[in-house]
């Protein structure tokens, strides 16, 4: 478990002109294990994320994810990087003019599979997500959480190794981010690797998982109390107990 | 490129041509008009071209034999000028027959001629050239050949006609040419910007596309099949819009010919091309490749 680092940041900094966004960031990641980074708004946590799907470079040092290091990234590898990660944002970035099936299928209609396989994986990852039902309906029939979890189905359809939310029930209701979470815990029992941003620290603090604290573009603090990773029996934990002690009533983890 | 990501590509080119019918139907529009630019460009061009080739066919010379020569020395000019590698054909004139081609033009019995007693006009060969040999200069050239042939009186070519034909065509050429280069040029700038609008209404799409892993190829496949999809119907369009200036046209000058088959597949062809450059070039200036 502790051997292999899907993600590894070294002495990392980014500067826009005259602003240092993130400072001298070393931080790495395990295979399968989830991390929440929390910070306030403007701490960096996106400009991070971007810098492991390589949406921007370091002014200083580097990232390696998997076998992409990005120091030696020529800009058509790109691609190829982002199929290994899956990622999921606040505002979904669903096509709104396809239906759920063609917002899922697109991510392996990029890697040339056949047909046949993406109709079979696709109504896997839907099945999974619970939205079987709805794969022909456009994006706007959903309900924010629905469109989420397609966001969700689309970044985890190719088994990523890692899978990157930032911030992802920013906009959800309270009932619908301890889905969301849990749907993300799932995730993360079978084996994918999940970071997660958030600026919400009450949320997200009791589960044990290792937290890193961002603020001003610098790491704080990063701890962690229980396992790596969700084994499925935690998971059972949690959703048993969802609405009660780990959960508060208003869907925050709180206890 | 994988088999089953053309297929898919393809399929959702024309997709996309039905999801935003709109701002499709706008762009082959502003195309057409700008598209119908060029064609009015190369039906005047095909014109003048065939308009000067014809004159240049119909260039023959004129050598004026000198009186007094027997049949038999003519004879002997006769197979030297047409031994001579610029001549493409002969024909002997006899002073009976200038007077008949003289009168045929200015009107039978002119006044001129019955007051003379004897026929003035000279027998003359009129030679044809070969294509090569129809430039100002070889003819030129040819002309001194010709009046150094014993018992020819002297060489008309139209010598003043021809320098200012000779002068007049190449100026044409050269300002057809920068014309052509303008107006294709502002063709594929028009085209590359309304290109630029399908692109940024899909801009949201194409952010996605990279965000799950997306090479530019895919990305921009979809959009140089559109660009050549609409640069071709709206060529077509503009053809049509050409053959009704030219109805109107052809009333007050007749001479004036459509463009010909072959010109008009080339020009539709043309279009495709620059409809999928179009968009190749701004898709390029706007995913930075
Ligand atoms: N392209 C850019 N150019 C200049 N400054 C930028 C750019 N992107 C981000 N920043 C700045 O970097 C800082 C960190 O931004 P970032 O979006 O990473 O914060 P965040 O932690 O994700 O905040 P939030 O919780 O509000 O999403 C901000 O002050 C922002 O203004
Ligand atoms: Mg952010």
């Amino acid at each position: 478990m502790e051997a292999r680092h899907v993600i590894g940041m070294y002495h990392l900094s980014k500067r826009y002109e005259d602003r240092t966004v993130l400072t001298d960031v070393n931080l790495q990641v395990a295979n399968g294990e989830f991390v929440f980074l929390v910070g306030p708004s403007g701490a960096g946590k996106s400009t991070l994320l971007r810098m492991i799907y390589m949406n921007e470079s370091p002014t200083q040092g580097q990232v390696v994810v998997g076998s992409f290091v990005s120091s030696n990234m020529k800009r058509r590898q790109i691609p190829y990087l982002r199929r290994k990660i899956g990622v999921v944002f606040q505002d979904f970035k669903l096509l709104e003019d396809r239906d759920v099936f063609e917002n899922v299928a697109i991510a392996m209609r990029v890697t040339g599979e056949t047909n046949y396989e993406i109709k079979r994986r696709v109504m896997q990852v839907l099945t999974q997500v619970g939205l079987y039902h709805k794969r022909y309906d456009r994006p706007v029939k959903l309900s924010g959480g629905e469109q989420q979890r397609v966001a969700i189905a689309r970044a985890v359809v190719n088994s990523p190794e890692i899978l990157l939310a930032d911030e992802p029930t920013g906009n959800l209701d309270p009932d619908v981010t301890a889905e969301i979470l849990q749907l993300l815990f799932r995730i993360n029992s079978s084996g994918t690797a999940v970071l997660m941003a958030t600026h919400n620290h009450a949320l997200v603090k009791n589960f044990g998982q290792r937290i890193l604290h961002l603020r001003d573009g610098v790491i704080e603090e990063d701890r962690r109390v229980g396992p790596r990773r969700f084994s499925r029996e935690r998971l059972d934990e949690i959703s048993m107990t969802a609405g009660k002690s780990i959960w508060s009533d208003d869907g925050r983890a709180d206890r | 490129m994988k088999l089953y990501q053309g297929l898919y590509l393809i399929k959702e080119s024309f997709k996309t041509l039905g999801r935003h019918k709109g701002i499709m139907f706008l762009s082959i529009v502003i195309m057409s008009l700008t598209l119908l630019v060029l064609a009015v460009f190369l039906l005047v061009t095909d014109n003048v071209l065939s308009a000067l080739e014809r004159t240049r066919q119909e260039l023959s010379v004129y050598a004026y034999i000198e009186e007094g020569l027997t049949q038999n020395d003519i004879e002997q000019q006769y197979k030297k000028l047409l031994a001579m590698k610029e001549v493409e054909s002969i024909v002997f004139i006899s002073k009976a027959e200038a007077m008949t081609e003289f009168e045929e033009e200015f009107g039978e019995g002119s006044a001129i001629l019955e007051s003379l007693e004897s026929n003035p006009l000279p027998a003359s060969f009129r030679i044809a050239l070969k294509d090569g040999y129809k430039e100002q200069s070889n003819i030129r050239l040819f002309a001194e050949q010709v009046t150094a042939v014993s018992g020819i009186e002297n060489v008309d070519y139209g010598k003043e006609f021809l320098d200012r034909f000779s002068l007049m065509a190449r100026v044409f050429l050269y300002v057809d040419m920068i014309l052509g280069f303008i107006v294709v040029l502002s063709s594929v700038f028009i085209i590359s910007n309304t290109v630029r609008l399908t692109i940024l209404s899909r801009q949201k799409s194409i952010e996605i596309l990279k965000l799950v892993g997306a090479t530019n190829r895919f990305i921009t496949t979809p959009f140089v099949l559109e660009g050549a999809f609409q640069g071709g119907l709206a060529s077509l369009v503009s053809l049509a819009l050409l053959a009704l200036i030219y109805l109107v046209v052809v009333k007050m000058l007749p001479d004036i010919a459509f463009l010909d088959v072959q010109t008009s597949v080339l020009y539709v062809l043309t279009c495709i091309v620059l409809g999928s450059l179009g968009s190749f070039a701004a898709l390029r200036r706007f995913l930075r490749l």
